[in-house]
């Protein structure tokens, strides 16, 4: 079944990136994921929707392995992209992040120059041999941010100086400038005006031709405006997955439309 | 039905209060009906006269509905269920309001039939038909206002009952003509009331396609068996 919205620009939405099959996730004592099986589409914007707590987030850090820096986190199931298992002892965690980049709730520019910002991950990558090659990708990485145009004249000044928007765009630019396959975004929106949330939305959008992109969200119109499947997520269980145009017009368990309409929290 | 309260409780109240505006227009409807063919068989020209001027007052629920309608999308962003519930008061307001205009179309010709000499026996079967709409459009509202998908399936297929009516009177009033063509003026009204009547019945089974709509998120579609086959009549063989 493929009803994505008539305007949306049509890109070939039916190769599988992720498959995560009986994915828990405990945080001590506490369950906080519960079984999830989930296949996340190629060049396709996924939201994860819930209320706080429901695992939406937990979910997303276990895609690029960042609960492994939580202590008291245990993931078990199996989670694959492009059919390798992430969690094989044999991945090493940080290659796997160069592949799935990670954008924030707060935008959180490093205390260096705009360049600096975008070049760092390309570096420690080894991704560029000399200093043309990582003024192309730091260009690139820009262009595909949405923002070359506003700071071209000004790579040397701090990322920290830039309008919250502008730094949310550079952190969007860092995560692509390693060249990844994957982006997830936590709430990416959230700190940002709606001038600053449309720019993000639209680039969303274009990011979709070349990344997957999982997005979490605690607004359903952002869910309902960007993306083209949707997960509801309650109290650690995955509720209900599907097209977003249905998800929002004609959900199939009551729980998720009881969340999407406002009636539950 | 999900939890049915919202975090929001204004929400609800501006929900719960355009789907009671639309029973009030319904009501209102109901009632220019019953009373549009009661005038016509009593011959009755103020009563007529009344169920035109109540009109109005259909018209502008069906614009304060409207306008309630398009601030609660423009406030409160309806999704799903609740977006269900906001489309089908657009669409049933419309509804309600040809009804209501068909009904006033028929008070209109009565007030000038009723300066010729009747046509015996027409009138009896208009308020017939006329009849089965009014409780066609009452279960239809209780199916609306109650979410009842059995009733208005049930309704969607009583409307064959009214396109059979519809054929039989458009046959009675060319024997009528054909007999005596002095009854042709007043059959010819009458046979637009008829019309009407029909056309009301139709609109009825829109609005009981909007409850299925708003019950189960899909539209019916499997063709109903269309009974008014006027369209290829020829008039009696001789």
């Amino acid at each position: 079944m493929d009803d994505q919205l008539m305007t949306e620009r049509r890109v070939d939405a039916h190769e599988i990136k992720i498959t995560a099959r009986g994915v828990q996730v405990y945080y001590g004592e506490k369950h906080a994921l519960k079984d999830v099986d989930v296949d996340i589409l190629a060049n396709t914007v996924t939201a994860f929707i819930g209320p706080s707590g429901c695992g939406k987030s937990t979910f997303l850090r276990c895609l690029n392995r960042m609960n492994d820096t939580v202590a008291i986190a245990r993931v078990e199931g199996d989670i694959r992209i492009d059919g390798e298992d992430i969690y094989d002892s044999r991945v090493d965690p940080v290659q796997l992040r160069a592949k799935v980049g990670m954008v924030f709730q707060k935008p959180n520019p490093f205390p260096k120059s705009i360049y600096d910002n975008v070049a760092y991950g390309p570096k420690i990558h080894g991704l560029a041999r000399t200093k043309a090659d990582l003024d192309r990708i730091v260009e690139e990485s820009l262009r595909k941010a949405a923002l070359w145009n506003e700071v071209k004249d000004r790579l040397k000044e701090s990322g920290t100086g830039l309008s919250g928007g502008q730094q949310q765009r550079l952190c969007i630019a860092r995560a692509v400038a390693t060249g990844p396959e994957i982006l997830l975004m936590d709430e990416p929106c959230s700190a940002l005006d709606p001038i600053a949330t449309a720019q993000v939305e639209e680039l969303i959008d274009e990011l979709r031709e070349k990344f997957s992109v999982v997005i979490v969200t605690h607004s359903m119109q952002q869910a309902a405006r960007v993306s083209q499947r949707t997960a509801f997520f309650h109290l650690g269980n995955l509720v209900e997955y599907g097209n977003t145009s249905k998800i929002f017009t004609n959900p199939d368990d009551p729980r998720t439309e009881s969340y999407i309409t406002g009636r539950i929290g | 039905m999900p939890n049915s309260e919202h975090i929001v409780s204004g929400f609800d109240r501006d929900l719960e209060g355009i789907q009671a505006q639309i029973m009030r227009m319904g009501g209102l409807v109901e009632e220019a009906i019953a009373r549009a063919t009661e005038a016509l068989e009593t011959r009755d020209g103020e009563q007529a006269r009344a169920v035109r001027d109540a009109d109005r007052a259909i018209d502008a629920l069906e614009e304060q509905v409207n306008d309630e309608a398009a601030r609660i999308i423009a406030q409160r962003q309806p999704i799903a269920g609740d977006l269900r519930t906001v489309l089908t008061v657009f669409r049933v307001s419309t509804n309600l309001e040809r009804i209501g205009d068909y009904a006033k179309n028929i008070a209109k010709r009565t007030e000038t039939i009723i300066e010729s000499p009747p046509v015996n026996g027409s009138a009896a079967s208009l308020r017939r038909m006329a009849r089965q709409v009014e409780l066609m459009l009452k279960d239809v509202l209780d199916a609306y206002i109650q979410r009842d998908v059995a009733l208005a399936a049930d309704v969607r297929a009583r409307d064959r009952d009214v396109d059979q009516m519809y054929s039989a009177i458009f046959r009675e009033y060319l024997t009528f003509m054909m007999e005596d063509p002095r009854n042709i003026t007043t059959c010819m009204h009458l046979h637009f009331m008829a019309k009407n009547i029909e056309r009301m019945g139709d609109h009825v089974t829109s609005i009981a396609e909007q409850v299925i709509y708003l019950v189960t998120g899909d539209m019916p579609d499997d063709d109903r068996p269309k009974q008014d086959a006027t369209a290829l009549s020829v008039g009696p063989r001789t």
